[in-house]
């Protein structure tokens, strides 16, 4: 999958579990540029992710993307090899 | 023996100044793991206790290889309720007297740090299951589990973090400022035990005593002020003391391991700075609280979500009592830690409702601003403290004591 068209997959996701129409997504971004991304609404987009793209993520995964230093760069990372 | 004996800690710093010598990480490896059997031998208090020990690790090695060649869920599951069983028996769990015979309760087995080995091995097993464990050694395995640094009271350290120091055991710093730090951490750390913590213990029994002995220590003229002074004694000494006694064992051990080039996790970030319980959680033993989170919330709120998607969002305070009701139960056996774990399980599903409560009356940007402000940060903080050292009057394993003090403190006021 192209790297565009997987980000505005991605991008959609996000505007859809936190219910705006605003977010736009790059691999910079990370948790606290976006409202609400808290641990909960972490696995709610891990959630949403899963059934979007029909992929699973371990827990150390999960834990990892929420780790200090991780950011949609990172998501989109692990999601492209996933998808490979 | 005690971690803070004198021959123990001369001993470690003896061996840090000379391991760095040994040629190549093999011998390294071999004196680390000499010292986390001589620790084990030392701890273990007899020889069926340590058979019962090499049962356990053996178990979860084979089950791990096993999952890492075949994922199987099925054989995951049973394997961890089965280690769970195997932990409430082997710590006598209290509560067990209620379903089951006397007679299984009734054994003299204690394997050490077994309660942090379950949180290890679960981690093991579940990341093998999962393919994020890309070799596991028998050798690395077993020092994992048996690292002297974590070994009797944690941190809790994931296996992969581990070997990445394991397979290198080189110097964490050749910088001189940079070695003092950690020599002045470990010597802050023992202080913080034998003295910070011994204090604070101290007062916390003399203020008890005063308390239940309605005599001369709060007799005379302002008796109501003197025993609420007193009482707030009783009530703060306790978290003080837990506080000094566990970060100061955190520093002594994070530290002795940075000088034999291994990377302990952080344990405490200003804990009583929380501003509600769920943010108290991660910087009070953070690794049980992120082990928690990883491993226990994660796995049941997807599987939750992920079931019935339309009911998640209250679902998930069922989670967060349940994940944060078992770390409060898992610190000890006996009935006050139910307590302490139902204390907890409401403070963290509480944090969650008021946040909810407030985004859905009022809105996030209103809510951005309300996180912003110092004045509902200093009194979020406030309740939270005061919040934590009610459920830590729980702690100490005597709860007839604490109640008589409670009773008695209540009689001297009214």
């Amino acid at each position: 999958m192209p790297i565009e068209s997987l980000t505005d997959d991605v991008q959609s996701v996000f505007r859809h579990v936190f219910a705006d129409d605003q977010i736009e997504i790059c691999e910079a971004t990370t948790a606290a540029d976006i409202d609400g991304w808290d641990s909960l609404a972490h696995l709610n987009l891990i959630i949403a992710l899963e059934k979007r793209f029909g992929v699973k993520f371990a827990t150390a995964e999960i834990s990892r993307l929420k780790a200090d230093g991780s950011n949609v760069g990172s998501l989109l990372e692990m999601l492209r090899r996933k998808l490979a | 023996m005690s971690i803070y004996n004198v021959y123990f800690l001369a001993g470690l710093l003896v061996a840090s100044a000379v391991y760095f010598w040994l040629p190549g990480v093999r011998l390294r490896q071999l004196c680390l793991a000499l010292g986390n059997a001589a620790f084990v031998f030392a701890f273990a208090p007899d020889a069926q206790s340590l058979v019962a020990m090499v049962l356990w690790l053996a178990s979860g090695y084979v089950v791990a290889r096993v999952l890492m060649a075949r994922p199987d869920s099925r054989l995951l599951a049973i394997y961890v309720a089965g280690m769970v069983a195997a932990f409430v028996i082997l710590k006598r769990y209290e509560f067990l007297e209620l379903f089951l015979p006397r007679s299984i309760l009734d054994h003299s087995l204690s394997i050490v740090g077994l309660s942090y080995m379950l949180f290890r091995q679960i981690h093991v097993v579940v990341d093998a299951r999962q393919g994020q464990i890309e070799s596991l050694p028998f050798w690395t395995y077993l020092n994992y589990q048996t690292n002297l640094f974590g070994l009797l009271a944690g941190p809790i350290q994931r296996y992969q973090d581990f070997a990445d120091d394991w397979n290198r055991l080189e110097p964490l710093s050749t910088d001189a400022a940079e070695i003092l730090k950690t020599y002045r951490r470990i010597f802050i750390g023992v202080l913080k035990v034998v003295a910070l913590s011994e204090a604070c213990l101290a007062g916390y029994n003399w203020a008890a005593a005063s308390l239940l002995s309605g005599g001369q220590a709060l007799s005379g003229p302002f008796v109501r002020w003197r025993a609420l002074g007193t009482f707030l004694a009783f009530f703060y000494l306790y978290p003080a003391y837990i506080y000094f006694n566990f970060s100061g064992y955190c520093d002594l051990v994070i530290g002795a391991a940075r000088l034999f080039g291994i990377r302990m996790p952080e344990n405490f970030e200003w804990p009583f700075f929380g501003r509600n319980m769920i943010d108290y959680w991660t910087r009070w033993h953070k690794t049980l609280g992120l082990w928690i989170r990883d491993y226990v919330f994660t796995p049941m709120y997807m599987a939750i979500a992920g079931r019935w998607s339309n009911r998640a969002a209250s679902l998930a305070f069922v989670c967060y009592f349940f994940a944060f009701f078992l770390t409060g139960v898992w610190h000890g056996s006996t009935w006050n830690f139910l307590i302490f774990g139902i204390l907890n399980g409401i403070g963290v599903a509480a944090a969650k409702l008021w946040e909810n409560h407030l985004l859905k009356r009022r809105g996030r940007l209103w809510y951005k601003q309300y996180l912003q402000s110092k004045l509902i940060r200093a009194a979020s903080i406030f309740v939270t403290f005061h919040f934590v050292c009610i459920t830590i009057l729980f702690f100490p394993a005597d709860m007839h004591k604490t109640l008589t003090v409670l009773r008695s403190f209540a009689m001297k006021l009214f």
